[in-house]
Order: structure tokens, then C-alpha cells, then sequence
């Protein structure tokens, strides 16, 4: 893959004028506490310790990581495995270099009303599903289950979610898809009560891949000062995200400083950082080669449309985290 | 490189030989159609070239020849798309808009009251930008084309309108004293000269509002949507890195929109041939 | 069809290009009646009453289902008064009532410094600047090209089919894509967001600008052929003047999309401040208070800078001694 002249020009003529090193972040949402570790790190100086200059750039619905590190729009991204192991299939060399989510947030929240009691009570309803790269976990464990979901026969009828919840709450659809750290309390807060809803966490029927790790275009790797840069900015993410799980309200309030379009509340992020603690508390950064291992198992066992076709190579280096969490 | 001079040279070349056509058969009907045909190629040999040229990642700007490759293999998926999109979503709500933007215009037309009262709301109304009504219009309607229709409706509405009502002011004094003088009752008046006066207006807000109808159905799916339609292969693929196929679905829409536009026109020139404008001088 | 009646007074064609002003202005008025403000007062206020009522309405049919439907959750019974209480002060209305949405529009107009990332000045002023920005270069490519396209006939040939059919690229599709690749030159900021709000104001300016140029008949460009002047004198002496009315009818067009491509650009641009992004996260966390909000203010913008744009076209065309 080789890179954009124009661009390359304008980097190297920018790269020289910097006294800090600069590192572009290109986050897979919008700021909030599902980011926190990258704020707090930021807001706290370990960035400045380490004498980086971060800029962290928010996503949105239709920005797509994947693309923005191909246009070489980032240096590393936060992006899931499995859209990132998609990417590389199509040509994309990206590398995960860190792994500072231990486990899924995934899960697909259902009204009980409905009467799905479990995943084979899935026939014949309408399930929301966000796309842009986040329907491969779907996708994987709908196949898993065996049920189509090109609209056959004995299938689901799948909706394109938008990014709210306002589908399950209008009877649009019996389930939607739900992070345990934001969606699902959006509906609690719209004033469903747990009782109301029947949830399915993709951790609990064994399909969890994993989510928010960190990578990296891997021909930029070959460079020693990058790799040097990147030692210093996983090490300095993972004592953001760290401090943020030991002190979640300071976090919240640090990324509620951050959110540029005022559209977050308090309570909420408050709330979020104490989910994304949960996931986050069972890793120092490290990919675990065995989560990986499993992510790419539940990957290929797509049935007859899966969403890699073949193992993937070099998909994950350990040498950053090594270097890193000495 | 050499690809990259080549196209260089190609547009060059092309620039000048449509110059030297357009001078000697301007009015030749092959040559209306060659000339822009050219351009477009000329367009792509460059595009092309660029992309050779500067080896742009296929990620960032797929090259035609790419883009030509995947139409071709999924033109079955491309028609799926088209119909939902289009003949559903983005024909129901121009028809519907357009109808009842005429039918307002007529009826308020009458009511200076309401024109008065209307127009000034309407244009309000016209500013408030889609997008942001898109997702609401998807939790009133459901996520299938009705919710599509319903904005292309709102989009193409208040166009319509303000060129109607503009059109049925767009007689002389001197031609509606005219008709007084025949005794003409307001019906014929409206017949006879209100409404083919108006036609030029009308058209220009119907040949609007064939662009907006498209990029509203083809947005409106952006929030939401069944599994298919353009909009949402579009955001889809985008996520899967498949841009040779977001570039086809773009080209079809383009398509579908200059043929949407083409047939208005032709539709215009039949009805308002007696314009000045319609004269190419 | 009728023969065309040929006036006595050589008019430009049609006279009413003007006419996309307000209706009032057709209206003959006898000499010395009020302003125009003042006349449309009453007319205005009686459309906005009955709007408000059908609103209030749907407000309360809309939002009833949900009522119902947690009454039926925690199984009570609904009463009428309770519905109607209820439906007016939802968290996350389908249809929030008016007065929701007024209360919304004042805590972010007035509620907060306009600094706040809270405030609705503050966005809208992050949205006004990129549309301005969008809609001089838009009206200035269109202007430009309407000159070419009038004057040279291999350009009309070329340029005009493509000119339509770029308008057919839906702009949100490649909005994403624009901001990827122009950030991958390092273009931030506010200029791709203008890049696409030119985008999609160049080609109502240009449209109208053809068919502006062209306005003048026959007759007319006769006239100027037997005062032997040429091409430049033309344009400057009668296509240029003819063509104002269209030129400000499509300006008034230009400048609305302007705001609409700037806003599209600010959803998945990731540019979190502006009425766009407002939109967005409202859309997301289901704030559909915010989420209209957000629509009125961006409306108003819009009217606000049709109505600039209006001015302007009476001061230039009473200069010009077009006024009707």
C-alpha cells in the first residue's frame, strides 16, 4: 500500500517543525466515556511526560476508521477486531498493537412483550443492527444460530439502526443492538425498567470478539522512531485508562470538558465509565494471543458468508505492549 | 507516470477538438451528444490517470476501471437498490410533493390572505435543513420507503410552491385586462393564460426538486433502513472498504438523476416552447 | 394553448423574476398603504395559530402510544387529564410540544454564555461562518461559469450536462469521503466543510445565471447589434442587468443549500461543534428536544440570511432602477 504523495510531502514537511512528537488518534465514536483512558491521559499530562502531543479526533456514524487510516487521515485508531480483520482481508494492512479492552460491551436488548425468551425465538422478528463495520459480531453469531438474515424464510428481518434507541422504544423492532455501557441505559432512561427488556450479551453466548483496541498501519511499523512513538503512546493510553478506572467520576468529568458539542450528560457519562471500567479492569494493555485466537474462530465460522475467509497473518504485534508495560 | 502524461495529453487534445466542434456543429444533433460525451471521457481518462499517476490508495479513490469492473459484476444488487430508492422512495414523494405544491399554489392563488400569511411560513418551513428531519420522519413512518417518500415530499414542496406561486403572478396587466375584455371567468383566465404563463416558472422548480428528490430518498436512508436501497449500501460499504461498489451505486444515481432531469426538460421544451429562453442563441 | 399576447412595453421576460418575493408585492397596493411588516402581521400570526393548534395535536396523538404503553407495563389505567399531561412533557416526546421546543431554543440561545458548547449562538455561529465561506465560492464558481457557458458554446456543450448531473452525486455520501481525503492532504477546519456547501450552492447560481444571460429577447439583442456593440458591451449594457432578478432569485437558493451542505458536512465530518453536529448527538442519545432545537435555530439562520440576501437585491436593483 503505498502513501499518498501530497500527503506524505506535507507530513514530512510538518513532522520537522515539531519540538513534542505529534500523534493523531482517530477515535471509532463520539467523545465519551468509552474513550476515556486517551481524555484522561491527555487532560493529566502522561501524554506530555512522554513528551507526545496527542490529537484526538472524535468519529461519527459515517466515519469509518478504517478508511480514515487508509487516507492516511490518523497514525492509530481505535477500531473492533473484526471490522479492523475485514479491512486487512480487503488490502488494508492494519495492526493491532494494543488491547486495552479485556471483554465485549456487546449485547442485543429485546422487549419481553415480544416473547423472545432466547436466541432460537429470533425467527420471523425484526432485529435493529448497526452497520458501518459493527455488523460483523451480528452477523457472525446469526450465523452461529443458523438464521438467515438475507430476508429468507425461517430468518430475522434485519433493520439498519440508526444510532438511537428510539426503534425498540416505538415497537419498530423487537431487539436492538446495545453497548452495556451506553445504549442500554438510554433505554432504561427513557423509562423501560430492566423487567421490561430480556438482554443477550454477546459475552454470555460465548460470540464476543473484541472491541477498541488499538492499530496501526503495519508498513509504518518497519519504522524504529514510530515504533519508539508508539511504545510511548500505548504506555501513556494505558495509564489514562488506569487512573480512569480508579477515579470513573473525575474520567467522566474530564471527558464531559472534552465533548465539544455539549450533547452529554453527566449522569450518563458518569455511568458509562463505570461499565467501561468493567470491561477495561481485566487488561494492562496486552493483547491475550487466546482472546484473539477466538475472535478470529467465531470470525470464520460465518457459515456460508463469512466474514473473513481465511486465518488472518500478522494481524496483531505484541512487541509495542512488551516494550511498553515493562 | 506515463499513464498520468497520457491523460494529460488526452485532455488537451479532447479540450480542443470539442472547442473546434462546437464552433462548426453547434447545431448538428450528433454533435450535441459527442461533445458531452467526450467531456465525461475525458473526465475519466484524467481520473484515471491521476489515480495511476499519484498511486492513490483504491481505499481513498477507487479508478473508473475499478469502479466499471464491480458495476458490472453486481448489477443485479445495483437494480435491488435502484428500485427501492428511487422508483419507491424518491418517485412516490415527488409525485405526492409536486401534486399537492401545485394544488396549494392554485388554491392560495385566490386568497391573498393566505399567500400573505402562508409564503412567508412556507419559506421558513423550506429552510429547516432534512438531514436533521430524516431521522425523525424514520421514527414516524417506519423504516421502510414510506419514511424516504415523506422527506423527499418536505424537500420538494416549498420549491415547487414558491415557483408556482411566482408563476401565476407572471402575466402583464395589459394580457389580464385583455381577457376581462373577453369577459373571461376566472377559470378560463386561469387556463387560457394564468397557467401556461406559469409553465417556465413551474418548470424551473420541477427540474429543482428532480435533484433534491434523489439526494433526499438516498439521504433519508442514511437513518436508518431496511437492508436495502442506495443510501444504505452506500454507508455500508463504506464501512467494508468496498468503494469501487459506493462509486457504482454514486454513478447510478447519477444516472437516474440526469435522466430524471433530461426527461423534465424535454417535458419543458414541449410545453414552454414559445420562451425566449428556450431559444439558444 | 393560447397565442402569446405580445405587450406593448417591451418588459424583460418575465417581468416577474422579481416575483419570488414575498406575495405582498404583487399584491397592488394603493399608494401610501402600510409596510409590508405590518401588512403581513395579521395573515402570518393567523397560519402560525392554526399551525400550533393542528401541532398541539399531533403532539398529544403522537406521544400517546407511549403513555399507553407504560401505563400498560406497569398496569394502571390512563385518564384523560393524565394524558394530556403527559403527552406535553415527555423526556423523549415522538413529537415534542411547541412549548417544549421553545424552552429548548431559549436555554440555548439565552440559557447559557454563548461561549458554552451548550449554547446555540456558539454552534450556529461555527455553522454561519463555514456557510459563508461555502456560498462565496459557490456563487462565484456558478457566476463564472454561467459567464462561460453563455459565451462559449463548447463550454454550454460540455459543462452544462455535467453541471447537472454533479448535482445528482448525493453530497452525503461523499461527504465522509471528501473530509477523509482532504484530511489526508491536511485540510481541516472549517474549509471542507465550505468546500461542500459550495458544492451544492454553485449549481442553482449557475442554472439561474444561464437562464438570466439569456433573458433578454431577440428584439433587444437586435438593439444592440445596431448600436454595433460588442460581446463585452453586451454583457455589461443588457445580459448583465437583465439577468439580476434571476441572479438574486438563485442567490436566495444558493445560500440556503449552502447551510444544508455545511450542516450535512458537520454529521460525519466528526466536526462535533455546529447546528449539525447538534443534530446528530441529539439524534443519538435520542434528545429529540435538542434535536428540533437545533432544527428551528438552523431554520432561522436560513431565513435570516434569505431575507439578508432579499435586501441586498433591493438596494442593488433600486440603484439599477429595476425596483418594481
Amino acid at each position: 500500500m503505498k502513501k499518498f504523495l501530497i500527503g506524505a510531502a506535507l507530513a514530512a514537511l510538518t513532522a520537522g517543525s515539531a519540538s513534542a512528537e505529534e500523534v493523531k488518534l482517530q477515535l471509532k465514536w463520539v467523545t465519551q466515556a468509552q474513550f476515556a483512558g486517551y481524555y484522561v491521559a491527555q487532560e493529566k499530562g502522561f501524554y506530555d511526560e512522554e513528551g507526545l502531543e496527542v490529537t484526538i479526533m472524535p468519529g461519527g456514524p459515517d466515519i469509518s476508521p478504517t478508511q480514515v487510516m487508509a487516507g492516511g487521515g490518523a497514525d492509530v485508531t481505535v477500531d473492533w477486531m473484526p471490522s479492523a480483520l475485514a479491512a486487512r482481508e480487503k488490502g488494508l494492512d492494519l495492526v493491532n498493537i494494543a488491547q486495552p479492552f479485556k471483554s465485549s460491551g456487546m449485547m442485543l436488548t429485546c422487549l419481553k412483550e415480544t416473547g423472545i425468551k432466547g436466541p432460537e425465538d429470533f425467527k420471523g422478528k425484526t432485529l435493529g443492527v448497526w452497520f458501518g463495520g459493527n455488523e460483523y459480531p451480528f452477523l457472525s453469531w446469526m450465523a452461529t444460530l443458523g438464521i438467515p438474515t438475507d430476508g429468507s424464510e425461517g430468518g430475522v428481518t434485519v433493520l439498519k439502526q440508526g444510532f438511537n434507541v428510539d426503534p425498540l422504544l416505538q415497537k419498530q423492532a423487537a431487539c436492538i443492538s446495545t453497548m452495556t455501557y451506553n445504549e442500554y441505559w438510554q433505554v432504561i432512561d427513557a423509562g423501560l425498567a430492566p423487567e421490561d427488556l430480556v438482554t443477550f450479551k454477546y459475552e454470555d453466548e460465548g460470540v464476543a470478539t473484541l472491541e477498541d483496541g488499538l492499530y496501526v498501519m503495519g508498513d509504518k511499523l518497519a519504522d524504529p522512531a514510530f515504533k519508539a512513538k508508539m511504545v510511548k503512546f500505548v504506555r501513556a493510553s494505558m495509564k489514562g485508562w488506569k487512573y480512569a478506572e480508579a477515579n470513573p467520576d473525575e474520567a467522566a468529568g474530564i471527558v464531559l470538558e472534552n465533548d465539544e458539542s455539549g450533547a452529554q450528560t453527566e449522569t450518563h457519562q458518569k455511568r458509562m465509565m463505570g461499565e467501561i471500567a468493567k470491561l477495561t479492569a481485566g487488561s494492562q494493555g496486552a493483547l491475550d494471543p487466546a482472546d484473539y485466537e477466538r475472535t478470529v474462530k467465531i470470525l470464520l465460522g460465518g457459515g456460508s458468508d463469512p466474514v473473513i475467509s481465511k486465518a488472518p497473518e500478522g494481524a496483531y504485534t505484541l512487541e509495542i505492549t512488551d516494550e511498553a508495560l515493562k | 507516470m506515463k499513464l498520468l502524461m497520457f491523460a494529460l495529453a488526452f485532455w488537451l487534445g479532447a479540450s480542443l477538438f470539442n472547442s473546434w466542434l462546437a464552433a462548426r456543429f453547434s447545431h448538428r444533433r450528433w454533435a450535441q451528444l459527442f461533445v458531452p460525451a467526450l467531456f465525461g471521457v475525458t473526465l475519466l481518462v484524467l481520473w484515471e490517470g491521476v489515480v495511476a499517476g499519484f498511486a492513490i490508495s483504491p481505499v481513498i479513490l477507487p479508478a473508473p476501471s475499478a469502479i466499471v469492473a464491480r458495476f458490472a459484476q453486481s448489477t443485479a444488487l445495483l437494480w435491488g437498490d435502484f428500485a427501492q430508492t428511487i422508483l419507491k422512495g424518491a418517485l412516490a414523494g415527488y409525485l405526492l410533493g409536486c401534486g399537492a405544491a401545485i394544488v396549494t399554489a392554485i388554491v392560495i392563488d385566490r386568497s391573498p390572505f393566505l399567500q400573505r400569511g402562508l409564503m412567508p411560513v412556507g419559506n421558513f418551513v423550506a429552510a429547516l435543513p432534512i438531514v436533521g428531519i430524516a431521522p425523525i420522519l424514520v421514527m414516524w413512518f417506519g423504516f421502510d420507503w414510506q419514511s424516504k417518500a415523506a422527506v423527499v415530499v418536505l424537500m420538494v414542496f416549498f420549491p415547487v410552491l414558491v415557483n408556482m406561486v411566482a408563476g401565476l403572478k407572471a402575466t402583464d396587466h395589459l394580457q389580464r385586462d385583455l381577457m376581462k375584455t373577453y369577459s373571461a371567468s376566472y377559470r378560463d383566465t386561469l387556463f387560457k393564460l394564468r397557467l401556461p404563463a406559469a409553465m417556465p416558472f413551474l418548470f424551473n422548480g420541477l427540474k429543482i426538486a428532480t435533484t433534491l428528490a434523489l439526494i433526499g430518498a438516498i439521504v433519508a436512508e442514511f437513518f436508518g433502513s431496511p437492508t436495502r436501497g442506495m443510501g444504505f449500501r452506500i454507508s455500508t460499504a463504506v464501512g467494508q472498504l468496498d468503494m469501487p461498489l459506493v462509486w457504482s451505486e454514486i454513478a447510478v444515481a447519477a444516472l437516474a438523476g440526469s435522466g430524471f432531469f433530461g426527461a423534465m426538460a424535454l417535458l419543458e421544451r414541449l410545453v414552454t416552447f414559445w420562451h425566449p429562453s428556450q431559444r439558444a442563441r | 394553448m393560447t397565442p402569446r399576447i405580445l405587450s406593448a412595453r417591451r418588459r424583460l421576460w418575465p417581468r416577474s423574476g422579481t416575483a419570488r418575493r414575498a406575495a405582498a408585492e404583487s399584491l397592488r397596493r394603493p399608494i401610501g398603504s402600510g409596510g409590508k411588516g405590518m401588512r403581513n402581521l395579521g395573515p402570518i400570526l393567523t397560519v402560525v395559530a392554526a399551525i400550533l393548534v393542528i401541532w398541539y395535536g399531533a403532539a398529544v396523538k403522537m406521544n400517546a402510544k407511549w403513555v399507553y404503553d407504560q401505563a400498560a407495563r406497569a398496569g394502571a389505567e390512563v385518564s384523560t387529564s393524565q394524558l394530556l399531561r403527559e403527552t406535553m412533557a415527555q423526556e423523549r416526546p415522538v413529537l415534542p410540544a411547541p412549548h417544549q421546543v421553545a424552552k429548548g431554543l431559549w436555554q440555548g440561545v439565552a440559557g447559557q454564555k454563548i461561549t458554552s458548547k451548550r449554547s446555540l449562538v456558539f454552534h450556529g455561529w461555527v455553522t454561519l461562518s463555514a456557510t459563508l465561506a461555502g456560498f462565496a465560492l459557490g456563487a462565484a464558481a456558478g457566476l463564472l461559469l454561467a459567464i462561460g457557458i453563455v459565451h462559449s458554446r463548447a463550454m454550454d456543450m460540455s459543462v452544462m450536462p455535467w453541471a447537472i448531473a454533479s448535482q445528482t452525486i448525493p453530497i452525503l455520501a461523499i461527504a465522509p469521503m471528501v473530509i477523509v481525503v482532504l484530511a489526508s492532504l491536511g485540510i481541516k477546519g472549517l474549509l471542507p466543510k465550505a468546500i461542500i456547501a459550495a458544492y451544492l450552492s454553485f449549481f442553482p447560481v449557475l442554472v439561474g445565471m444561464v437562464k438570466g444571460l439569456r433573458a433578454p429577447d431577440a428584439m433587444q439583442l437586435d438593439l444592440m447589434r445596431t448600436y454595433n456593440a460588442n460581446r463585452a458591451e453586451t454583457f455589461w449594457k443588457l445580459r448583465l442587468p437583465s439577468s439580476m432578478p434571476y441572479l438574486f432569485a438563485s442567490l436566495k437558493v444558493g445560500i440556503a443549500a449552502a447551510l444544508v451542505g455545511t450542516i450535512v458536512a458537520e454529521l460525519p465530518a466528526g466536526a462535533t461543534q455546529g447546528l449539525g453536529a447538534r443534530l446528530l448527538s441529539g439524534s443519538y442519545y435520542g434528545q429529540t428536544i435538542q434535536i428540533w432545537a437545533a432544527l428551528f435555530a438552523a431554520a432561522t439562520l436560513a431565513a435570516g440570511l434569505v431575507v439578508a440576501v432579499g435586501a441586498i437585491e433591493r438596494v442593488v436593483l433600486r440603484k439599477m432602477g429595476m425596483a418594481a
